[in-house]
């Protein structure tokens, strides 16, 4: 299986740490994994805001870059749901469907595809909250709703229970939203700010140290909100714990 | 074209395909226990009250001591007297000087502690049982039914009554602070009297 | 003249410097969706009800007509007057000449956001009316000349010190009363009186049945049913969309309605009206305003399966901390902002970009409405109207062709100068700079990602 990696353009600017352990972590697994140097974005910033049709070039320039790959690994939930789910800003060719079918969240893809089943080297001795980005829990599907009363399962709780030392935090809502949301986050500032510190200081009243997430937009937010007001919580992806980073 | 007409009109033009959207069979679902037990947990929970009898006592002596200080009790039932009978009041006016009515209600539903009443138990005189301080149901266990599925079906009240109200406890609000207050606009409480 | 939109952003901000009234706020409606989970997992059948009830509402929708006609026609062998109503201004012109040909100059009335709708107060006022809500909250509200901000609890966002005040003003009461109890006592014995002289009763309501002609309203303050039965005249009003077919089909409602608004498993007060009481008149008003339209637009459609129970207020993020009236319309949170949009899209257009669309609302929702889904069409929808700011639509062009080329992309990463070349700075600054306001900027860092792998990856493969 040949694999494409989309690195989305936050992580590639501000977060590369997130992109590298993405990168290694395959390399780990035995995977064959190629990075196509003329990536941009999903395309999702503009669809998010309404401009559907502004999303089309980076669509296309998507499709280019990935058809060739039997599947498309990203460390992005949100991304990975814009692909998925929303990606029809141009005509949908076979070489369209193909790359929609075929991409992945990296948590999906190490829990549901790959199926790992251990982390050898990977050791985190540290008490961790788990922020599920609202595009991995509610439209991936990655874990287990709380408005639904469905039984528990979580896909990124199961892969992080493999790494030595781990502890888990719960902070009271877990499943509220920390606020990022995009242009959202500019557009309403305030709102999304406050959203923010309400999560940070949730995890770190639950006794976490790090908040983990498969989604490095919202922490960059939510990390935002905690180093203004104060908050002593780090940030972590979670590609960089499952690669053995320890701290 | 009158206002029916073009609203009408404009939804046969606009309205999804009927074709694609069947009725689907009446529901029932999730617990069928009717019995004594469940209701008087819903009703509490609803914030409604069991009179609950002590030796040897009567309806009207279980009253009398659950509403020492009521003066007019109102009767809509013939097997109690209270200090009026219903068909004596002839206003909402007059009913809003009652302390408690009386009234026996036709069927009660187990899965909400709920009570029905109907211009039938109420001589016509609807606003009675909402202008009372308080209001005593005298209800059976037999009239007991599961929950709003099997009501709704079995209940011929909900097709031949003009006001049918299902009370469940007493009138209540949240509306100042999340304070859960009984007693708002309605009765101050509900009381069961099994028979 | 030319509307503007409602500028929910700054509502919000507003909203959020009061510390006491946000935090309530928040945790208040926090708390009700807690009650709303719990009755949730003590019913194993919760999903089914949802699925049935989705079911039921949208074979309704797609039959509403036919459904109509069997209302009407079992309604008016009952004895109740029905009319119908295009918009606001014929609902208003409708209750006007009911209550003008009963001579009626007092209305006392429950809750009914479809008279917030038409406004109906408004009207009925200066032609000597006198209107009194009956609802705790609703009465709060008009007391103080404002909106519901809840469908449910319409004076949400007040504590107690606000009721006091407002009723310190209108009923005389202690100003410094911080007891509910007493406060909820005095509006009780204030509104008797008015409940007992008035001339007429209205009310809203919940659900219409076909079947039998009969309407169906649930309130837990008992309000309504004084409202219907004290005086002899009775004027409802209610959306064409609030029907069923079956008297039956209430079940699956009545079971979802409460647990979803405040988590308690049925209001006090379920009251079915089939006719009038005795000796007494009943009027229906069947409510269009824009409803017949909102039917055909294929992606917002399933909006009108609505129950208005506010679940969706409840859960959302962005409503608990912004308070319904940051909204600036009848409806606010997350129903709100793919409702309002059809009545006055312009003013509107801000609201469903007042949302995260993180999808809890479409979770709760009773009736499965896919309410994030449908922020997301209006979106786009309003940006092909051209209902966006010019910045954001300036910036999301600019960025989108940025996007399609991959080394002028790189360049701009790597020095962000050519973004800022092809607009002027300060616009792109005005729109970026509130990431800054709340909140700390990402760190730079050494390297990207895209130029590590140039070096650790590429470089490698060629060295072997």
């Amino acid at each position: 299986m040949k694999i494409g990696l989309f690195i989305p353009c936050y992580i590639d600017a501000f977060y590369p740490n997130a992109g590298i352990a993405t990168l290694e972590l395959l390399e780990k697994l035995g995977q064959d994994v190629e990075y196509p140097m003329d990536q941009t974005c999903c395309g999702q910033p503009m669809a998010n805001s309404g401009c559907n049709s502004d999303a089309a070039a980076a669509e296309a320039l998507f499709v280019r870059n990935f058809a060739k790959y039997d599947a498309i690994v990203m460390p992005s939930g949100s991304c990975t749901h814009h692909v998925r789910d929303n990606f029809d800003a141009i005509p949908q060719t076979e070489d369209v469907k193909h790359v929609r079918k075929n991409t992945y969240e990296l948590v999906e893809f190490l829990h549901d595809i790959l199926k790992v089943d251990a982390f050898p080297w990977a050791e985190f001795p540290h008490k961790v909250g788990l922020h599920n980005s609202c595009g991995t829990l509610r439209a991936l599907r990655t874990a287990s709703m709380s408005e639904l009363g469905e039984p528990f399962f979580s896909k990124p709780m199961d892969l992080l229970s493999k790494v030595k030392g781990i502890t888990f935090a719960t902070p009271k809502r877990p499943d509220e939203c920390c606020g990022f949301g995009g242009t959202f986050s500019v557009t309403e500032e305030a709102i999304s700010a406050r959203m923010g510190l309400d999560k940070v200081r949730d995890h770190h009243n639950a006794g976490a140290e790090y908040i983990v997430s498969a989604d490095t937009s919202c922490m960059m937010h939510q990390q935002g909100c905690a180093e203004r007001n104060g908050v002593p919580i780090r940030f972590i992806h979670i590609a960089e714990i499952l690669n053995g980073a320890r701290a | 074209m009158s206002s029916r007409d073009t609203i009408l009109a404009t939804l046969r033009a606009n309205r999804p395909d009927p074709a694609a959207h069947p009725l689907p069979p009446v529901a029932m679902l999730g617990d069928m226990d009717k019995g004594r037990d469940r209701f008087e947990n819903s009703l509490q929970i609803l914030g409604g009250q069991i009179l609950m009898p002590q030796e040897g006592d009567t309806l009207a002596t279980a009253i009398a001591r659950r509403f020492p200080d009521a003066k007019v009790i109102c009767s809509a039932v013939p097997d109690f007297e209270g200090t009026i009978r219903i068909e004596e009041i002839e206003s909402p006016q007059q009913a809003a000087a009652t302390d408690v009515l009386v009234v026996r209600s036709p069927f009660g539903i187990a899965e909400m502690g709920s009570i029905y009443l109907s211009e039938a138990q109420l001589n016509n005189l609807n606003s009675a049982a909402h202008l009372t301080q308080h209001i005593v149901v005298i209800l059976s266990e037999e009239n007991l039914t599961a929950n709003m599925h099997t009501a709704y079906l079995e209940r011929p009240e909900f097709h031949t009554a003009n006001y049918g109200v299902l009370m469940s406890g007493p009138s209540a609000t949240a509306d100042i602070q999340g304070v859960l207050i009984r007693g708002a606009q309605g009765v101050r409480s509900l009381s069961i009297w099994w028979e | 003249m030319k509307v503007k939109p409602v500028n929910h952003a700054k509502a919000a901000e507003e909203f959020l410097e009061d510390a006491p009234h946000l935090t309530f706020h928040d945790e208040r409606l926090w708390d009700m969706r807690q009650k709303r989970d719990q009755q949730m997992h003590l019913l194993p059948e919760w999903q089914d009800l949802r699925t049935r009830a989705s079911e039921i509402k949208e074979h309704t929708l797609a039959n509403l007509p036919e459904y109509l006609e069997q209302f009407e026609a079992n309604a008016k062998k009952n004895g109740i007057h029905v009319h119908w109503a295009a918009d606001g201004a014929e609902h208003n012109r409708i209750v006007g000449e009911i209550l003008e040909k009963h001579g009626a100059k007092s209305l006392i009335k429950s809750k009914s956001m479809v008279t917030e709708e038409c406004d109906m107060r408004a009207y009925l006022e200066p032609r000597g009316v006198t209107v009194t809500e009956t609802d705790l909250g609703e009465r709060i509200q008009q007391l103080d000349d404002q909106l519901p901000s809840h469908i449910v609890v319409p004076a949400v966002h007040k504590l107690v010190p606000d009721v006091a005040k407002i009723f310190a003003k209108n009923y005389h009461t202690d100003p410094n009363d911080n007891d509910p109890q007493s406060l909820a006592e005095a509006q009780r014995m204030a509104a008797r009186p008015v409940i007992l002289t008035a001339d007429a009763g209205m009310t809203g309501g919940n659900f219409l049945v076909a079947e039998t002609g009969t309407f169906v309203v649930c309130t837990n303050e008992g309000n309504a049913d004084l409202s219907s039965t004290v005086p002899n005249l009775h004027i409802a009003t209610l959306g064409i969309e609030r029907l069923v077919p079956r008297m039956a089909d209430l079940g699956v409602f009545v079971r979802l309605l409460s647990r979803s608004a405040l988590g308690s498993p049925i209001t006090q007060y379920t009251t079915h009206f089939r006719g009038p009481q005795k000796g007494g008149e009943m009027h229906i008003i069947l409510v269009d305003n824009g409803r017949s339209t909102r039917l055909g637009m294929e992606e917002f459609w399933t909006s009108l399966k609505c129950i208005r129970c506010g679940a969706c207020m409840n859960t959302c993020p962005v409503y608990r901390r912004s308070g319904g009236l940051s909204y600036g319309a009848v409806y606010s949170g997350p129903i709100g902002a793919i409702i309002d949009p059809t009545f006055n899209e312009r003013k509107y257009s801000t609201l469903p970009f007042a949302s995260t669309m993180n999808g809890s609302c479409t979770n709760v929702c009773p009736v499965k409405i896919n309410i994030h889904e449908q922020l997301y069409k209006w979106r786009r929808v309003l940006a092909e109207h051209h209902e966006l700011p010019f910045v954001k639509r300036e910036i999301m062009h600019m960025a989108g062709k940025l996007m399609g080329q991959p080394k002028l992309y790189r360049t701009a990463i790597n020095g962000t100068e050519v973004a800022l070349s092809t607009m002027p700075r300060f616009v792109l600054y005005n729109w970026l700079n509130p990431w800054g306001k709340h909140r700390e900027l990402p760190h730079p860092v050494k390297q990207t990602f895209h130029s590590w792998y140039k070096q650790n990856r590429l470089k490698k493969d060629k060295a072997q």
